[in-house]
């Protein structure tokens, strides 16, 4: 029954995968909106000042 | 909302799969069960199709239409096609060392599945080494295309080389109706999984794309 | 018999220019040698394991011979820049393609065509049968066909020499595959019928390569 051990490396790798990608995905999904957020405030403060 | 739908149909989907798999489904006869990890190894197999299939419909229609929407549905796919690609590499090493004995073996689907990420891998490079950036897309789609169409002669050319176990993947006596069931619903978790992760990517990209026009925009001012 | 003309004039074109400099047929036939002899060394010179090595080694020279010359396809055209003034000559994209296409396979036969006798002289094997020349020449049909396509595409890269051979390579596996074994069985005296099969591979995918390469080779040269 040593074969267990095949499948639960399995599993572990693809949902490990699976759910570090997502993970990656929301966290870079963030940082941008914050980034666009900044820029966006800055255009409205230069629009503001001419 | 679309988007928290999705993940709460792929949630339950995913505890619907695994129950199914490792409760439901009998323990193969003769594999053993080493055989559960075919439930992924299918789907991942399936998903690198599923999604050069749409970079390959992505990229024509980029080519076509000129408009940088498909070029981002085309990346995005491509980008998650690599990973499904690599974890169908990894689940069909971790399946050959048991049922073959050895951690690599020149299998004909385990073949062609390789040459098909290389061909992936150069989707990206050709990106970055094109010298625009829309050009690069350019090329990325023509690789799209050239790509797809191949992996139909890939998996003749494979198949006729290594005549061997035709059946391989298949055990002796067919699939029992639950394992049967057990690998659609698979196969439905991971299709699920796959369109909540190719929207979220595609919103990705579409950030950057905007973050570098807000930037361009500002650039004068400064 | 307008797009023929323009073929022709294209093809003719670089058949001129090639005869004029030698560059491309010579410098890859010196190549294509050394790589059939230098092959001789890693594997010995035992009568059996080259017989069994044969193929493989005939193949990976044609490939590399292959990207070698279908380098050669643009770049001298982009760094003399004349590409701007074939673009802007009222011809057809499909033309250049067909032209350059034919241009390179004949540049690739004339070269297959002298390094087979010599493999066939170096390796003491019955290369030059009827089976053996259809592989060659269906296998350098493939290659050309999706070669000029990327070979346009790379020039256009940075580190062009590079960007070839990493798209080709994996896109030919099924000819290399394909010819390799074709080869195997053709070396060994086997008929037509036990070889059909691995040809059919190799026709199938000309000719889908040749009819899809020329429909997107405009998108691969467009400024």
């Amino acid at each position: 029954m040593e074969n267990v051990s095949y499948v639960f490396v399995a599993f572990a790798i693809v949902w490990a995968v699976v759910f570090g990608y997502i993970l990656l995905l929301l966290n870079r999904q963030r940082r941008l909106q914050q980034e666009i957020d900044l820029l966006k405030q800055r255009l409205e403060d230069r629009k503001g000042g001419d | 909302m679309k988007i928290t739908i999705l993940l709460w149909i792929s949630l339950a989907l995913m505890v619907t799969a695994l129950y199914l798999i490792f409760v439901i489904a009998p323990i193969e006869r003769t594999m053993g069960i080493v055989q559960k990890i075919f439930y992924l190894m299918v789907p991942m197999g399936w998903l690198a199709l599923l999604s050069f299939l749409v970079v390959f419909i992505g990229s024509i229609l980029y080519l076509k239409k000129r408009s940088l929407r498909w070029d981002i549905l085309s990346y995005s796919s491509a980008e998650v096609g690599v990973i499904f690609t690599t974890l169908a590499l990894v689940t069909g090493s971790i399946w050959a060392k048991p049922a073959w004995g050895v951690w690599w073996t020149w299998e004909p689907r385990l073949t062609a599945t390789l040459v098909l990420w290389l061909i992936y891998l150069t989707y990206f490079m050709v990106r970055s080494f094109a010298t625009e950036e829309s050009r690069g897309a350019t090329f990325a789609a023509i690789v799209g295309i050239i790509g797809f169409i191949d992996i139909p002669i890939i998996v003749l050319a494979t198949t006729l080389w290594r005549g061997l176990h035709p059946g391989a993947l298949i055990f002796q006596g067919g699939l029992d109706p639950t394992m049967l069931l057990t690998l659609i619903i698979s196969l439905l978790t991971f299709s699920t999984l796959y369109a909540l992760i190719l929207m979220q990517r595609i919103s990705l990209k579409n950030n950057e794309v905007e973050i570098k026009r807000m930037k361009e925009l500002s650039q004068p001012f400064n | 018999m307008k797009f023929w003309n323009q073929v022709i004039s294209i093809t003719w074109k670089d058949t001129f220019s090639e005869i004029r400099t030698r560059e491309v047929i010579s410098s890859v036939l010196v190549f294509t040698l050394l790589v059939i002899v230098i092959f001789n060394f890693a594997f010995g010179a035992n009568q059996e394991t080259l017989r069994l090595v044969a193929p493989g080694i005939l193949w990976v020279t044609f490939t590399f011979t292959g990207v070698l010359s279908l380098n050669r396809a643009f770049i001298p055209e982009k760094e003399q820049g004349c590409l701007e003034g074939l673009m802007a000559c009222p011809i057809s994209r499909e033309a250049i393609y067909v032209g350059k296409m034919l241009a390179s396979l004949l540049f690739m036969l004339i070269i297959e065509a002298i390094a087979l006798p010599v493999f066939a002289f170096l390796f003491n094997l019955p290369v030059l049968t009827l089976p053996m020349v259809t592989i060659t020449i269906l296998a350098t049909i493939g290659f050309v066909a999706v070669g000029t396509l990327f070979s346009a595409l790379a020039i256009n890269t940075r580190a062009r020499e590079m960007v070839l051979p990493i798209l080709f390579l994996p896109v030919m596996v099924p000819v290399i595959i394909s010819a390799v074994n074709a080869s195997k069985m053709a070396l060994s005296g086997k008929p037509w019928n036990e070889l059909a099969s691995w040809i059919q591979i190799i026709g199938v995918f000309d000719v889908i390569f040749l009819v899809v390469s020329c429909l997107i080779f405009t998108y691969a040269i467009e400024e």
